[in-house]
C-alpha cells in the first residue's frame, strides 16, 4: 500500500478506509432506525387501551433534554476543532463535557422512563408503550455507547494517547455522535411535536 | 488421468433438447388430466376464468422466450465451439443498438402485458355487489366455519357449519361474498376452481367474491401455514341450482 | 483506532503477541483460528458454506422422501415444518450467501489489484460470527429429544410469519434459536458488506476505474450495498419479535390491536433485496466464466453493469409482490405489479448480452463454461415463471403453491448453485495450482442439470394442480402423485451428482492436473500471479490501463477489433522457485498481523442469544466477551511491528 505525505495511506477515492466505514455504518443505521420509527408512526392512534401519548407527554421537559443533546454536539465540534489545532488539553475539557450532556440527556431519558411506568405506560401496556419504549431504548442504547466511547477517548488522551495526528480518531467518534443527535431530532419531532 | 469416462463423447446438444423435449412434454401432459380437485386450469368460476386468462398471456410469451433462449444457447454451444486452440476470434464489446432493442423490446412487451393485468386486478377487486349473499368465514387452527349471517333458523341464530361436518353450500350462478375472520393465526381461503386465494389475516377485513359457473363440489385447502396441521385444514365447497341450494338449508336449519 | 500507543505493555499483551507468533506456523490450527487473509477467510466460508449445502441438502432429502408418495410417513407433521424451515433458512444463510462470501473473500482483492481487504480483522469478524450463528441455529435441533425424533429446531418456516411466530402459536424454543440465529447471522454479513464496499471503492489498483472493474467487482458493490440497507430492516423485525417473544411486548400481538402485515412488510422490504443478494454475486461470476472461455469479453460491459446496479435500485420497490393475497387492495397490488413487471427488464438485458457474449466466440465446452450457461439457462426459465407470478391476478392462483416453490428453486439453485458451482471449477485451479478433473465435471454438470430439471420442472406443474405449499402430506385423490415422485427421483439424481463432485474436489486437490498462473488464458489481473497465490498477492501492485487489463497485455486489437499478438505482453509473476519463495518479510511487504480478537468477539454473540433463551446470566457474560474482544482489537497494533 502506497503511504501519501501525510502518512495516511492513499485511497482510490481519496477519503480515509474508518472515515468511508462510518459513513456507511450511519447510513445503515438510518434504515435501522427508520423501521422503529415507521413501526411506531404504523401504530400510532391504534391502542386499544392507555395510557395515550397526549396523557404522558411532557413536551417542555422534553424539549429541555433534546436541547442538551443538541448542546453535545456543539462541544463535540469544539473538541474536535481543538485537537485539529492541537490543543490535547480542550479536547479533554470538550470530550467530558460532551460525554456529561449526554449523560444528562439519559438521565432525563430515565427519568421519563420512570414518570411513564407509574403511569401505567409498560412494554406490553399497549401499542404505544411497546413501540415507544423499544424505540426510544434502542437510541438510549446508541447514546450510551456512545458515552462510553467517549468516556475511552477521554481517558486515553489523559495518557497522551491522543495527538494532533490523531484527529481521525475524534472525527469518527463526532460523526457518530452527530447522527444519534440527528436521529433524536428526527424522534422529537415525528413522536413528540406532531400529533395528529 | 486417463479413464473411460473422459473419453466419452456426450453430445451436448442431444442431452439439452433431450431435456428441453422433457420438459415440453411435462407441461403438455399436465393439461391431460384436469378432473383433479383443485387445478387451477379447469375453472368453474368467473373469477378463476379471468384469472387464468391473465396467466395465458404471459404463459405463451414466456415459453416462446424460454425456446428462444435455451435453444438459443445450445445452438452457440455447437456453433461457436473451439475447432482451432489458436483461433482467438474478433474481440466485439458490444453494439449499442442491439443493447437498446433488446431493452425496449421486452419493455414494451411488460407493459403491454400491464394492461390488461391492471384492468383485471380492478375487475376482480371490485367491492362485492349488493346483492350478494355473504358467508362469514372463520379461519382456526385447523378447519373453517362458515356462517350465513342472512340466512336465520326459527331462534334468528344464523346457519353455521363447520368443514369438520361438511362442505359449505352456495347457489350456482350468484355472487357470494366470503368475509374472511381469523381467530388465531394468518391463514388463506382457497377453492382453486373458484377462484384465487385471499388471506385470513387477524384485525383485517378481507372479502372475497366468488361465483360457480355451475353446479358441482370444489375442493379447496387451507394456504398460508399456519402450524402443525396446515395440511390437513381443508375444505369443499358446493354449487347447487337455488332450488337444490334452498332444500339444502331447510335441511341446516331443521337440526 | 489505528496509532493510538499504549505505553505499557501488559502482561496480557504478551501472552497475545505469543500465540500470534504461533499463527505463523502456515499448517497449525493458530494459524486458522488468527487468520486475516482473505484468501483464508475464503477458503473457511467455502467449507463451511459447502458443510451447510449438505446439511440442507439432506434436510430436503427428508423431505422429498416423505412427499414421493401420498400420505407418506417417513416423517410426521411436525418433524416436517421444522425441517423444511430449516431447509430453507439453511440454504439462504448458510448457504449461497456465505458461499458468495466465500468468492468475495478469494477474488476481490485479486481482482482488483489489492493484497487485502480493507478491514482484514473486521472480515474475521465477519467469518466466525458466521460460523457462530450457523452453529447456533443447528443446535436447536438438539433440543428437543433427537433421539426420539423430536426435533428441537424452528417450526414457523424461514420466513417466520406473525403472528405465528409468537408464543402462543411456536411454544417451545425453536423460533427463538431462529430468531437470534438470524439475528447473528445478519450482523455477519453486514460487516461484510461494510468491508467490501470500502475495498472496493477505495483500494483498486491504480488506472482502476470504476468501469475498468471486473464485472464479479461491480455485482460485489451492488451485493453489499444492498446487504447493508437490507439487513437493518429484518434486524429489527427479529428485535420486534424478540420483544414480542421475550418480554411480551404488542408488536405482532393481535389482541393489543397489531397488523400482523407489518411482519411481513418488513420482512419483504429486507426479502426482496435478500434475493438480489443471492443471485447477483452468481451474475457477476458467470460475467467472468463466460468471456474467459468464449475468448471474447463480455458484450456490452456498461449495460450489464447499470443493468446490474438498476436491479439494485429497483429492488426496493417491489416487496409487496411477495403479499398481493393478503388484501392490501386494488391500487397497491397494481403499483406493486407494475414495478415487478419492469424489474424483469434490467434482468433480460444481461441473459440477452450474456448470450452475445458467446456468439461469434471460440468457444471451449470446460466444466466452468458448462455451469456457466446451464445458468443463464435455467435462471431464464426462473425468470419466466416469475413474470407469470407478476402478473398480479394469476398470482392469486399461484402464490403458496409448489409453482412459486418451482420458482425460486430455478433461480437460486438453477441460477446461484451452478453458478457458484462454475466458480469453483473456475478459480480452483488459481488458489491450489491443479485443475479438478474436467470429464467427471461435465457428468456432475449433466447428472445435476438432469437431476435438478427432474425434481423441479414438475412442480409448476403440482403447483397450477392446487398444490399449496409447506404441506407435510397430501391425499392420493388429488392429482398430485406423480409429478411429487418424480422430484424425489429428480433429487437424489442431484444427491449423486454432488457425491461425484466432492470426489473430484478432494482427489484434484492432491492429484490433480498442475495448473500455473494463466490456465485458461484469461483477461483478469488475478491470472498475473502464482497458483497458487503468495501472501501478499502481488509482488508489485500493478498498473491498470483498461478493462481486461492482462488481456490488453496478451492481446492487441486492430481497429477492426481483430486480434494481433502483443508486443512483449502478458507478463505473469514467476512462480519462485522450489525453496526460493520470497516472503512478504523479504520483499518489505507488510501484511496484516494474525489475530484472535475477531474470534473472542464473535463468541460474545452466541453467547448473550443462549442466556436470552436460557439463563440471563449468561447475557453480561456474553457482552463482556464483546468487549474483551473489541478492546482488544483497538488497542493491538493491525500490524506487527519490527
Amino acid at each position: 500500500m502506497s503511504h501519501a505525505a501525510t502518512g495516511h495511506l492513499e485511497t482510490s477515492t481519496g477519503i480515509d478506509n474508518k472515515k468511508l466505514l462510518m459513513w456507511l455504518f450511519l447510513a445503515s443505521d438510518c434504515l435501522f432506525f427508520g423501521s422503529f420509527i415507521a413501526a411506531y408512526l404504523l401504530y400510532r392512534d391504534r391502542s386499544l387501551v392507555g395510557p395515550y401519548p397526549e396523557d404522558l407527554f411532557d413536551i417542555p421537559f422534553t424539549s429541555v433534554s433534546a436541547f442538551v443533546l443538541l448542546m453535545s454536539s456543539v462541544s463535540m465540534v469544539l473538541a474536535l476543532s481543538a485537537i485539529q489545532r492541537g490543543n490535547v488539553r480542550g479536547l479533554q475539557i470538550w470530550l467530558f463535557a460532551t460525554a456529561a450532556l449526554g449523560a444528562l440527556f439519559i438521565a432525563g431519558q430515565a427519568y421519563e422512563f420512570t414518570e411513564f411506568y407509574h403511569e401505567g405506560l409498560r412494554l406490553d401496556t399497549n401499542l404505544f408503550g411497546t413501540t415507544f419504549y423499544v424505540l426510544t431504548g434502542f437510541h438510549g442504547a446508541h447514546v450510551t455507547i456512545g458515552i462510553l466511547i467517549l468516556l475511552s477517548l477521554f481517558i486515553v488522551s489523559l495518557r497522551g494517547g491522543i495527538q494532533q495526528k490523531d484527529s481521525l480518531t475524534i472525527e469518527l467518534a463526532g460523526l457518530y455522535w452527530h447522527f444519534v443527535d440527528i436521529v433524536w431530532i428526527v424522534i422529537f419531532t415525528l413522536i413528540y411535536l406532531i400529533q395528529p | 488421468m486417463k479413464t473411460a469416462f473422459s473419453r466419452l463423447r456426450l453430445p451436448p446438444r442431444r442431452v439439452f433438447l433431450a431435456v428441453l423435449l422433457l420438459g415440453l412434454l411435462m407441461l403438455l401432459l399436465s393439461g391431460c388430466d384436469t378432473d383433479t380437485p383443485q387445478n387451477t386450469f379447469d375453472t368453474k368460476g368467473e373469477v378463476a376464468d379471468k384469472q387464468a386468462d391473465v396467466f395465458y398471456w404471459a404463459m405463451w410469451p414466456a415459453i416462446a422466450v424460454m425456446i428462444f433462449v435455451l435453444g438459443g444457447c445450445a445452438f452457440l454451444l455447437i456453433r461457436f465451439r473451439e475447432r482451432d486452440p489458436n483461433y482467438v476470434p474478433p474481440q466485439i464489446h458490444g453494439n449499442t443498438r442491439m443493447e437498446l432493442a433488446w431493452t425496449i423490446a421486452p419493455a414494451v412487451l411488460m407493459l403491454g402485458l400491464a394492461v390488461p393485468m391492471v384492468a383485471t386486478i380492478f375487475d376482480l377487486g371490485r367491492e362485492p355487489s349488493e346483492d350478494a349473499m355473504v358467508i362469514n368465514v372463520t379461519g382456526q387452527r385447523y378447519s373453517w366455519t362458515f356462517e350465513y349471517p342472512d340466512i336465520l333458523d326459527a331462534d334468528g341464530n344464523p346457519l353455521s357449519l363447520s368443514s369438520l361436518g361438511g362442505p359449505a353450500h352456495i347457489p350456482v350462478g350468484q355472487e357470494v361474498a366470503f368475509h374472511l375472520h381469523s381467530t388465531d393465526v394468518i391463514h388463506s381461503f382457497w377453492v382453486p376452481k373458484l377462484g384465487g386465494k385471499l388471506d385470513v389475516v387477524p384485525n383485517v377485513n378481507n372479502v372475497l367474491w366468488l361465483i360457480a359457473d355451475e353446479p358441482g363440489s370444489f375442493s379447496g385447502q387451507c394456504a398460508e401455514y399456519c402450524g402443525l396441521d396446515h395440511a390437513n385444514m381443508r375444505l369443499t365447497v358446493v354449487a347447487q341450482p337455488e332450488d337444490e341450494f334452498q332444500a339444502w338449508v331447510d335441511e341446516q336449519l331443521a337440526d | 483506532m489505528a496509532s493510538i500507543a499504549v505505553p505499557r505493555r501488559s502482561a496480557l499483551a504478551q501472552a497475545l503477541k505469543g500465540a500470534r507468533h504461533a499463527a505463523e506456523n502456515k499448517s497449525s490450527i493458530w494459524s486458522w483460528l488468527g487468520t486475516v487473509d482473505h484468501k483464508r477467510i475464503g477458503v473457511l466460508y467455502g467449507v463451511s458454506a459447502f458443510f451447510f449445502f449438505i446439511v440442507g441438502g439432506g434436510e430436503a432429502l427428508l423431505l422429498r422422501t416423505q412427499l414421493a408418495r401420498p400420505d407418506g410417513n417417513v416423517l410426521d407433521a411436525d418433524q416436517f415444518n421444522r425441517l423444511f424451515t430449516m431447509h430453507g433458512t439453511t440454504m439462504v444463510f448458510l448457504v449461497v450467501m456465505p458461499m458468495s462470501a466465500a468468492f468475495f473473500n478469494l477474488m476481490v482483492p485479486l481482482l482488483i489489484g489489492a493484497r487485502d481487504v480493507a478491514f482484514p480483522r473486521l472480515n474475521a469478524f465477519s467469518y466466525w460470527l458466521f460460523l457462530c450463528g450457523a452453529i447456533f441455529l443447528n443446535a436447536s435441533f438438539f433440543t428437543g429429544d433427537i433421539f426420539n425424533g423430536v426435533l428441537g429446531a424452528p417450526d414457523g418456516g424461514w420466513f417466520g410469519y406473525a403472528p405465528l411466530n409468537l408464543n402462543r402459536y411456536t411454544p417451545g424454543h425453536g423460533m427463538d434459536f431462529w430468531m437470534l440465529g438470524v439475528q447473528i447471522l445478519g450482523i455477519a454479513s453486514l460487516a461484510g458488506g461494510f468491508n467490501f464496499i470500502v475495498t472496493i471503492l477505495n483500494m483498486r489498483a491504480p488506472g482502476m476505474t470504476l468501469f475498468r472493474m471486473p464485472v464479479f467487482v461491480w455485482m460485489t458493490l451492488v451485493t453489499s450495498f444492498l446487504i447493508i440497507f437490507a439487513m437493518p430492516v429484518i434486524a429489527v423485525a427479529l428485535f420486534e419479535l424478540m420483544f414480542d417473544r421475550l418480554f411480551n411486548a404488542n408488536f405482532f400481538n393481535p389482541d393489543a390491536g397489531a397488523n400482523p402485515l407489518l411482519w411481513q412488510h418488513m420482512f419483504w422490504l429486507f426479502g426482496h433485496p435478500e434475493v438480489y443478494i443471492l443471485i447477483l454475486p452468481a451474475f457477476g461470476i458467470i460475467s467472468e466464466i463466460l468471456p474467459t472461455f468464449a475468448r471474447k469479453p463480455l458484450f456490452g460491459y456498461p449495460f450489464v453493469v447499470f443493468s446490474g446496479i438498476a436491479i439494485g435500485f429497483m429492488s426496493w420497490g417491489v416487496w409487496v409482490h411477495h403479499m398481493y393475497t393478503t388484501g392490501l387492495g386494488t391500487i397497491a397490488n397494481s403499483a406493486f405489479g407494475i414495478s415487478t413487471v419492469l424489474i424483469a427488464i434490467p434482468t433480460g438485458v444481461k441473459i440477452f448480452n450474456w448470450m452475445a457474449t458467446l456468439a461469434g466466440g471460440s468457444i471451449r465446452l470446460k466444466a466452468p463454461l458448462m455451469f456457466a450457461v446451464g445458468t443463464v439457462a435455467m435462471f431464464t426459465i426462473g425468470g419466466l415463471s416469475g413474470v407469470t407470478h407478476s402478473m398480479v391476478p394469476s398470482d392469486y392462483q399461484q402464490q403458496d403453491t409448489y409453482y412459486i416453490v418451482a420458482h425460486f428453486h430455478y433461480v437460486l439453485f438453477g441460477g446461484a448453485i451452478f453458478a457458484l458451482f462454475g466458480g469453483i471449477y473456475y478459480w480452483f485451479p488459481k488458489f491450489t495450482g491443479r485443475f479438478m478433473n474436467d470429464p467427471w465435471g461435465h457428468v456432475h454438470f449433466w447428472l445435476m442439470f438432469l437431476g435438478f430439471n427432474l425434481t423441479f420442472f414438475p412442480m409448476h406443474i403440482s403447483g397450477l394442480l392446487g398444490m399449496p405449499r409447506r404441506i407435510y402430506t397430501y391425499s392420493g385423490d388429488m392429482g398430485w402423485d406423480m409429478w411429487n415422485l418424480i422430484s424425489s427421483v429428480g433429487a437424489f439424481t442431484i444427491a449423486l451428482s454432488v457425491s461425484i463432485f466432492m470426489v473430484n474436489f478432494i482427489i484434484s486437490l492432491r492429484r490433480g492436473e498442475r495448473a500455473g498462473a494463466d490456465p485458461w488464458d484469461g483477461r483478469t489481473l488475478e491470472w498475473t500471479i502464482p497458483s497458487p497465490p503468495p501472501d501478499y498477492n502481488f509482488r508489485e501492485t500493478p498498473q491498470v490501463h483498461s478493462l481486461d487489463d492482462f488481456w490488453h497485455q496478451k492481446y492487441a486489437e486492430d481497429a477492426n477489433g481483430r486480434v494481433v499478438p502483443a508486443l512483449g505482453g502478458g507478463a505473469v509473476e514467476p512462480a519462485a522457485e522450489h525453496g526460493h519463495e520470497e516472503t512478504a518479510h523479504s520483499l518489505g511487504i507488510h501484511m496484516p498481523s494474525p489475530s484472535f480478537m475477531p474470534l473472542i468477539a464473535s463468541l460474545g454473540f452466541p453467547c448473550i442469544a443462549t442466556g436470552l433463551i436460557y439463563d440471563y446470566a449468561l447475557v453480561p457474560v456474553g457482552a463482556a466477551l464483546i468487549l474483551v474482544g473489541l478492546f482488544g482489537w483497538a488497542m493491538e497494533p493491525a500490524t506487527e511491528e519490527e
